[in-house]
């Protein structure tokens, strides 16, 4: 499948601090595509500049394998970090300032105001929208037009648990349509909810990337147990080529199996040593564990 | 330019109250000030009715209105701030404009408040003149009307220079502060400091060129002269102005994170 988004290179300075450092990463069409990190790894200027408002100090990207033009923004619908609207202005007015600029046609603002659930509150002022009302005015903004891409920066933001569910149900709703979705988050979980593929960064650098499920199995926890004393497990799974770390813990032996290797070939190796294992447990990491190791593992660099 | 910018604006401004309360502003005091100057006592003379003669006229209305422009500046001056404050115009380049296209939306609102502004001083004369003079030369009527012309450039002049301030300044209240500042102190003091031959070719000086000073010759003849620019010398240099100014400002943002 093609890709919607490829960026190489990209780097950004800003005086002192380098925000982004030689990013490069693909977002595949269909997708839903988590940019996982810490408040000030990078994912905001990231975003910024594959939407043409911060300028790169250096790399390079193409939408939709062109360059950014008027035609290649009309393919996007993008939201980046507040709702940016006219406060004096009602939201009905709003939007069609929006798609004036997106050269769309008015009819599609009721729509997409339905979609948004704001139909019944168009002709308020947009400064006396709730912080929930104002986010999903501009998710329906960057809807505006039926993009092919939605870029979406902290979508739930600020939003209470109802607000989330809600924004997270839409964004669902969009994939399924088909449309790519590219999406910021500093929260984990948002994330393992609703994407597909994710780059984690951190301080400007990319720490990770792939579809979510092979990054969350890479470093999966197999735990052993049975048929021998745990010092001995341990010691036999040490000296295990597939296995990159083993240890006690609470009386069972937790092992880390090198990347891509099945949980079977452990059983299979201590079984040709003789030992018929009375329990074998593949534990999935959440996402959060996995996180914090990325980034810790950073830390001791 | 395209007549979608300047509709996109107008979906802007239209609702705005601030926008209505400062033009309401311009046209009540331009109209107050028209309205009493026949009062005006020189030299223990009162000008009455013979103030509002064609064709004198037109250069004292043109040049009473030139002291408003600060007013139409300042309302530019917020229109671009406001899209800085609001971040619309960071959406707004992410929705499809070019960095040109922002700009350009502005310069129409300056050619149309311009023209719209040179309309209400124009039919402001007709009014004072016809209504007000004892007796109206149909003949001359229009003669010197020129000068709501020269008028027009100095507004669009002015409110360019107000642009390139929002653009440059980002926050409304700085901005306009700078404007003044550099309108009626900072400008002025570098007259001062240079011989008039050089001076006369700054930007305030030759906007204020195009409507000189009703009755300045009689003036100088008593203080010296000055040397200035005759309007239709500043129209040249005016128009170079306004060309720089809508440059200026588009290269700040060409080169600026939004």
């Amino acid at each position: 499948m093609a890709n919607v988004l490829d960026i190489q290179g990209l780097s950004k300075r800003y005086k002192s601090v380098q925000a982004l450092d030689q990013l490069s990463i693909s977002v595949p069409e269909g997708s839903i595509y988590g940019l996982l990190g810490p408040n000030g790894s990078g994912k905001t200027t990231t975003l910024g500049i594959v939407l043409d408002v911060i300028n790169p100090t250096a790399g390079t990207f193409q939408w939709f394998g062109q360059p950014l033009s008027k035609e290649t923004k009309r393919r996007i619908g993008a939201l980046l970090e507040t709702p940016n609207f006219y406060p004096y202005l009602t939201g009905l007015q709003n939007l069609k300032i929006v798609a004036d600029i997106k050269r769309v046609d008015h009819s599609q603002v009721q729509t997409v105001l339905e979609t948004v659930g704001l139909a019944n509150r168009q002709h308020n002022d947009f400064k006396g929208y709730s912080l929930g009302m104002k986010q999903r005015l501009a998710i329906g903004a960057a809807l505006l037009g039926n993009p092919e891409v939605l870029v979406l920066d902290e979508p739930t933001n600020g939003l209470d648990p109802e607000g989330i569910a809600e924004v997270r149900e839409l964004i669902l709703n969009v994939a399924k349509q088909g449309k790519t979705i590219l999406l910021a988050s500093h929260l984990l979980d948002e994330v393992e909810k609703v994407c597909t593929h994710m780059a984690v960064l951190r301080a400007g650098h990319l720490k990770a990337e792939g579809p979510v499920g092979t990054i969350m199995s890479a470093h999966d926890l197999v735990i052993i147990n049975g048929g021998a004393p745990l010092e001995k497990l341990e010691e036999i799974a040490r000296s295990l080529p597939i296995v990159t770390d083993a240890k006690i813990i609470h009386h069972q032996v937790q092992l880390i199996l090198q990347t891509g290797v099945d949980s079977a070939e452990v059983n299979k190796a201590f079984f040709a040593q003789g030992i018929a294992l009375s329990q074998l447990t593949v534990r999935k990491k959440t996402l959060e564990s996995q996180f914090m190791e990325i980034i810790k593992a950073d830390k001791k660099i | 330019m395209t007549p979608s910018l300047l509709r996109v604006e107008l979906r802007k401004l239209l609702p705005y109250k601030t926008a209505w309360v400062i033009l309401a502003i311009f046209a009540a005091l331009l109209f107050l000030i028209l309205h009493i100057s026949s009062n005006v006592t020189i030299n223990g003379q009162t000008a009455g009715p013979s103030f509002y003669e064609f064709p004198g006229l037109w250069p004292k209305v043109t040049y009473v209105a030139s002291y408003f422009n600060l007013l139409l500046g300042i309302l530019i001056v917020i229109a671009v701030t406001d899209e800085f404050t609001f971040r619309t115009l960071r959406q707004q380049i992410i929705d499809g404009y070019t960095r040109a296209d922002v700009v350009q939306a502005k310069y129409s609102v300056v050619l149309l408040l311009g023209f719209a502004c040179a309309l209400y001083v124009f039919v402001l004369g007709l009014f004072f003149g016809i209504t007000r003079a004892t007796e109206v030369p149909f003949s001359k009527m229009y003669v010197d009307a020129e000068a709501v012309l020269y008028y027009l450039v100095q507004a669009i002049g002015y409110m360019s220079l107000a642009m390139l301030f929002g653009f440059l300044i980002k926050k409304s209240g700085l901005a306009i502060l700078a404007f003044l500042i550099y309108a009626k102190i900072l400008e002025p003091i570098i007259h001062y400091q240079l011989p008039d031959h050089i001076d006369k070719y700054f930007p305030m000086k030759v906007l204020s060129s195009l409507t000189p000073m009703p009755g300045k010759e009689m003036f100088e003849m008593v203080t010296g002269a000055s040397e200035a620019l005759t309007p239709m010398h500043a129209l040249l240099p005016a128009v170079l102005y306004i060309g720089l100014f809508s440059f200026l400002s588009y290269f700040l943002l060409r080169f600026r994170d939004l």
